[in-house]
């Protein structure tokens, strides 16, 4: 597996999935909705699948002495690390909004989403409806891109939509709180990483079974 | 000769299409040529064999393992291009060979640079600038680098000039006499008469006949199509073709005693597979 993360690293990885991983910065951006950079990130992982398409990368992977599902296996393997990645630049980021900067007139007064543990909940979730959505509705038939990247699309700007209404429903203002948290917050965030874990399982699962049928 | 690859009752069903129980063996340093019509199965059966495809039922071994249970160490053993299919366009040669190198632990980089020498292979050029001549030797450098002992091809002479076939025809003939099975599927028939050992004959999905090139062309004979035919005769043409000068007929060998007053003539492979695809209506 090792071998084949390396090769989807150097051989089929778009360099914008590595660029892309600079919006993760968005998260430091005040009053404008940082989920969007969950989105963004995606985007970045999406423009791979397309250069992989072009390359026909999978043929080339599933010829390699590997076995047919480990060829899924490597594809979610590389997109947990791009993903894995940009999260934990967001939750450095994160903990400085909510650390040193938790003073900043331009962050006290933010009147969308904060950078909160609420907030890396989130985009756990978006990158869930990637992995889910796009990266299971990709390998049915390893070749169609668009309408798995629509449906996870029009999802992830339903997350960050609900995400920003959550905030401004009474007693959950909490979710916003800059400095020290709070359970909601830790709560959304658990939600996340729970979530994340159980649909790119479930998704790389049912993709492995499915591409093992597929005739490519 | 031990047995590399072993085919029995492959079978795959398409909505409008259906291999049916092909079955058939390569053995080592054997070239074998699998030939058939546009649309007659060729492809759909060396993906299958490669596990690309999914067969719908019977069997494939290759080194007499079952290919799904030791897909990894089978694959090791192998080696596939097929003509027209090119990967990482925008990639150079240099970087698609790195990685595939690493997959492989019989990896042999001095017979590489060889192959690369010999095919002038610049490691610079981008895969997208290569020719289809090109793109087939590069792939064949990469498989023969890693000591495959099975080479499938899928139509790797389709696109080529004749020179550049003619260059690749002796290749496999070098490769095979290193003891390097190879199965190689075409419509040129022209090709297997250069190098092919055995024959594999598939039609409409169903496999038309299996064995040494010598007894498939042997087991044919053309006859002219004038003077006319007795009934009986004509029941034992396979396919006919016409001419300008007339026609010819294909027969079976052990038929030739029912055309007495007929000159009998081998024929090639082409001529064979011609007749026998266009059958006897006219």
């Amino acid at each position: 597996m090792k071998k084949l993360l390396k090769k989807e690293m150097t051989l089929s990885a778009s360099p914008l999935s590595y660029w892309f991983l600079a919006f993760a910065a968005m998260t430091m951006i005040p009053g404008y909705p940082i989920l969007i950079s969950g989105f963004f990130l995606c985007l970045g992982i999406f423009y791979s699948f397309q250069f992989g398409r072009e390359a026909n990368d999978v043929l080339y992977t599933a010829l390699l002495p590997c076995r047919k599902r480990d060829v899924v296996r490597a594809k979610y393997a590389f997109v947990c690390l791009i993903q894995g990645t940009g999260w934990v630049l967001s939750a450095v980021l994160t903990a400085l909004r909510m650390t040193v900067l938790s003073c900043a007139e331009v962050y006290i007064n933010n009147p969308m989403l904060a950078a909160t543990p609420a907030y890396l909940g989130c985009l756990l979730l978006i990158d869930s409806a990637f992995n889910g959505i796009f990266l299971g509705g990709f390998f049915k038939n390893a070749y169609r891109l668009g309408a798995p990247f629509l449906g996870f699309a029009v999802t992830a700007f339903v997350i960050v939509a609900a995400a920003e209404a959550l905030i401004h429903v009474p007693g959950l203002e909490s979710l916003n709180r800059i400095s020290g948290g709070s359970p909601a917050q830790w709560g959304l965030l658990l939600v996340g990483l729970i979530g994340y874990a159980g649909v790119t399982v479930f998704s790389c699962h049912r993709s492995e079974v499915r591409f093992e049928a597929l005739d490519l | 000769m031990e047995t590399v690859l072993e085919l029995r009752n492959l079978k795959k069903r398409y909505p409008k299409f259906c291999l049916k129980d092909v079955s058939f063996q390569v053995k080592q340093g054997e070239i074998m040529g699998f030939i058939g019509r546009n649309g007659a199965g060729k492809t759909t059966t060396l993906k299958s064999i490669l596990n690309l495809v999914h067969p719908d039922g019977g069997e494939i071994r290759f080194f007499g393992l079952d290919f799904l249970q030791h897909e990894s160490e089978i694959k090791q053993r192998l080696g596939y291009a097929a003509g027209g299919t090119s990967y990482y366009p925008r990639k150079k040669i240099r970087d698609v060979a790195a990685m595939t190198r690493e997959f492989y632990g019989n990896w042999d980089e001095e017979v590489y640079r060889n192959y690369l020498a010999r095919f002038s292979l610049d490691e610079d050029k981008r895969l997208i600038d290569l020719s289809e001549g090109m793109k087939v030797k590069f792939h064949l450098a990469l498989a023969l680098s890693h000591h495959a002992e099975l080479l499938i091809l899928d139509e790797p002479t389709s696109g080529l000039d004749p020179v550049s076939r003619e260059e690749l025809l002796e290749i496999f003939l070098d490769t095979a006499e290193q003891g390097v099975a190879i199965l190689f599927s075409t419509h040129i028939t022209q090709d297997l008469e250069k190098c092919a050992d055995a024959i594999t004959y598939i039609r409409d999905g169903r496999l038309a006949a299996s064995m040494p090139a010598e007894e498939f062309r042997d087991a044919y004979r053309i006859v002219e199509d004038s003077p006319a035919l007795t009934a009986e005769q004509q029941a034992l043409v396979l396919g006919r073709c016409r001419e300008k000068s007339g026609g010819t007929l294909l027969i079976s060998r052990k038929d030739a005693e029912a055309f007495p007053d007929r000159e009998l003539r081998t024929a090639d492979l082409e001529t064979i597979i011609v007749h026998l695809e266009k059958g006897v209506a006219l």
